[in-house]
């Protein structure tokens, strides 16, 4: 085979240039944080191995939980394909992604908490009071499966409906027990994604900060984030602070390293597959029912209650405090800059990914594998760097450049509601790209079609319904986003999910409640309808 | 030997769903072809003759047994496909031992029975080999050694020869021949190709507007 050199076209410079400066983003954070590093005395200590285990336990126990949940109740979703509600129940678990984690945790706390509901029917029931506790390990990983199990049914669920159907017919057919059906049929389909979807989940729960700052109750439960957050808040202990985000930074580059990024999970889930639910016996379809069944009412009872609490709150008081208003416009603007700078990126990175892995293009070039992975890498920068370590970079940065702070706050805060949305966003954009350039490559080569016409013609008609899912994505994960402005949070400078922390910070819980209420409507109004502004000529996807 | 009687299926109540009637019956040691353009019904027929689906009316008759309300697995039927008949992740052998042996752990007999099998289709020695390795002829081989060893009363083939070249056609028609024939069996061979079902089929129907026309 013949190996081309890459020939630098002004197609793919956009793309280069997002890479490049997000590599080069992350080459500056690196070099701050090493170069301060020198300057102080690292706590490599007894105590920083302790939070590392402990970090790395829950982050395990949690991956393995929200594996098995996922699993189970995509196996159950895709088998049961006329189940009652199932459209919404589906719809349901892909919005899960962009439910802001202080909203679960808030709801969870409803339900499981001391005189959650759980706990009351518990107490009604038994004459005693329950001894369990969201406080501590036990909610972390509550929680973690709650927003993980359904990243993992929003794959999965695809990869089940796609197994052909003949494969199935064959084991029904030879009369396979399910147990068997599942292992020859079922999980063949699923394993491609499930390392993927293991070391992905680990690294965000890994990473979790708002979820373990809220649920983890004490010093003991603390993760590298939220020890990271009380290292510059509380002691501003510099020395500590960067010790844990130099191991942190270590062990989540090594295991982006080893996934290469986030897969591609479709739009979202939907079900027109031929399954076989009558053949597959009366204990397999209870079964399935009942997993969906406990899924939807485990998946929901938070939300009710947040909207049970929420429409408690004072409204009229709350509406009406100027912090409440500075919030709201600093988290709507904020959002809809991350939002603009998220597509943008995403689809200058997706059209340029594919020139490197088409056949037709520089597939077969030189440097190729190497350009495609550099994209891959750069695109999943939140990965490496999670909120609070790119947040300790920008705030290092902050002191030894001097500036506005608020600029410098406003900076951090739009970088890392960027570098969390973009991972997602090339993932839906980049198989959506390659498969219009696929059908239509040669075609628009063909007829020395300008930039501009193949954009509006080809590339625009066939990608704009998912560009709609980026931008609703973009803006739900900034809105609902607890991280970074936890180190540059001030009373001045503050967003709405904040505010909600604060006001459970001061045990004002139906003022956190009214705000989680006004924050889960912003972003379900905005998962809903943002990507009816771009939908239209649907018919056209490959 | 096969008997469909007075068939009757819908997928939906609703009044532009396509509504299907079927009759037919087929010998012992005979193929019935049945042609159709895509849509017709064709594999509609296959999966009420297999039970994937279960007719609104009418009766489905192996060997004089009613089969019309068993599920698939109960039925003496196996089923050839244009592709997607192996568990790729298997290897050709451990793909034919699990006809012989679904629902328990399989004996050396049953290997031993899988290995002559794989070795009358022409495959001795690739017993070992990963499904997903084998070539398009290769697995149909596989999938008709399955056949052969499981010795179903009924064939039914599902366009078994769509992807195939014409020299892995010339070379499978006798084994799916001698599939169906050797044990007194019937076969149901559909296909949208004339040429497939001239050179198989013993007679040759058409599905039209819902029903079976007799056409050669």
């Amino acid at each position: 085979m013949t190996v081309r050199p890459i020939r630098i076209h002004a197609s793919v410079l956009p793309g280069i240039a997002v890479a490049a400066m997000l590599l080069l983003l992350a080459a500056a954070l690196l070099a701050e944080l090493a170069v301060r590093a020198t300057g102080l005395t690292l706590a490599f200590d007894r105590e920083l191995a302790r939070i590392v285990a402990f970090t790395t336990m829950q982050a395990a126990l949690s991956t393995v939980l929200s594996l098995v949940v996922g699993i189970a109740l995509a196996w159950s979703l895709a088998h049961q394909q006329r189940f009652p509600g199932r459209g919404l129940l589906i719809a349901m678990f892909s919005a899960a992604l962009v439910l802001p984690t202080l909203i679960v945790v808030l709801g969870l706390v409803s339900v499981l908490g001391r005189s959650g509901w759980a706990g009351d029917l518990y107490n009604a029931v038994t004459g005693r009071s329950p001894g369990f506790s969201i406080y501590g390990l036990s909610g972390i990983l509550i929680a973690h499966t709650y927003l993980n199990a359904s990243f993992v049914v929003r794959t999965l669920v695809n990869r089940l409906e796609a197994v052909p159907p003949e494969n199935r017919k064959l084991a029904h057919g030879l009369g396979l027990s399910a147990w068997r059906r599942f292992r020859l049929v079922d999980w063949p389909a699923c394993a491609p994604s499930v390392r993927g979807l293991a070391v992905t989940i680990f690294l965000l729960c890994f990473t979790s900060f708002a979820i373990v700052l809220v649920l983890g109750g004490s010093p003991r439960y603390n993760t590298l984030e939220v020890a990271i957050y009380e290292a510059v808040r509380f002691e501003f202990d510099l020395g500590r602070a960067l010790a844990l985000a130099l191991v942190q930074l270590a062990v989540c580059a090594a295991l982006v390293a080893f996934v290469g990024g986030l897969r591609a999970t479709g739009r979202s889930i939907h079900g027109a597959a031929t399954m076989f639910a009558h053949l597959q016996g009366p204990a397999v379809n209870r079964l399935q029912r009942t997993i969906i069944i406990a899924a939807a009412i485990a998946f929901a009872l938070p939300l009710i209650a947040t909207l049970i609490d929420g429409s408690r709150a004072e409204f009229s008081r709350l509406l009406a405090e100027p912090v409440f208003a500075r919030a709201a416009l600093t988290s709507v603007l904020i959002a809809i800059v991350s939002a603009a700078i998220v597509v943008t990126g995403s689809v200058a990175m997706a059209l340029t990914r594919r020139q490197f892995t088409l056949a037709n293009r520089w597939a077969d070039a030189r440097g190729s594998p190497l350009a495609a992975l550099a994209m891959s890498y750069s695109a999943s920068l939140y990965l490496v760097f999670p909120a609070l370590v790119l947040g300790l970079g920008f705030f290092l940065l902050a002191r030894r450049l001097g500036g506005p702070a608020d600029l410098w706050a406003v900076a951090a805060l739009i970088t890392a509601n960027v570098t969390l949305a973009l991972p997602f966003a090339v993932a839906v954009l980049v198989p959506t790209a390659e498969r219009a350039a696929a059908r239509y490559d040669r075609l628009a080569v063909s007829l020395g079609l300008a930039w501009s016409t193949r954009w509006r013609a080809i590339e625009w008609p066939l990608m704009r319904a998912d560009i709609g899912y980026v931008a609703a994505l973009a803006l739900c994960l900034s809105l609902g986003d607890l991280g970074v402005i936890a180190l540059f949070g001030t009373q001045d400078f503050t967003t709405l999910p904040w505010l909600m922390y604060q006001k459970i910070g001061a045990y004002r819980t139906a003022d956190a409640a009214g705000v989680a209420l006004i924050l889960l409507s912003l972003v379900l109004a905005t998962f809903i309808f943002v990507p009816r502004l771009f939908s239209g000529a649907r018919h056209a996807a490959p | 030997m096969l008997r469909l009687e007075d068939v009757r299926f819908a997928y939906s109540h609703a009044a532009d769903a396509p509504r299907f009637r079927f009759d037919m019956g087929v010998e012992p040691g005979t193929i019935a072809g049945v042609i159709g353009a895509s849509g017709t019904g064709k594999s509609t027929l296959l999966d009420l003759i297999a039970g994937f689906q279960t007719p609104q009316a009418g009766r489905v008759v192996i060997d004089g047994e009613q089969v019309t309300g068993l599920p698939p697995a109960q039925r003496p039927v196996s089923i050839l496909f244009q592709n997607h008949n192996l568990f790729e992740h298997l290897s050709a052998l451990e793909n034919v031992v699990l006809g012989l042996a679904p629902r328990r752990r399989p004996t050396a007999a049953d290997k031993e029975t899988a290995a002559a099998a794989l070795a009358r289709v022409g495959l001795a020695g690739f017993e070992d080999h990963p499904a997903l390795n084998l070539s398009g002829g290769q697995a149909q081989r596989v999938a008709l050694a399955r056949t052969l060893a499981r010795r179903s009363r009924v064939l039914l083939l599902d366009e078994p020869f769509s992807a195939l070249d014409e020299d892995n056609r010339a070379d499978l028609t006798p084994l799916v021949r001698a599939a169906v024939t050797e044990h007194g069996g019937a076969g149901v061979l559909v296909t949208h190709d004339l040429n497939d079902c001239e050179r198989l089929a013993d007679r040759i129907l058409e599905i039209r507007d819902g029903q079976l026309h007799e056409v050669g």
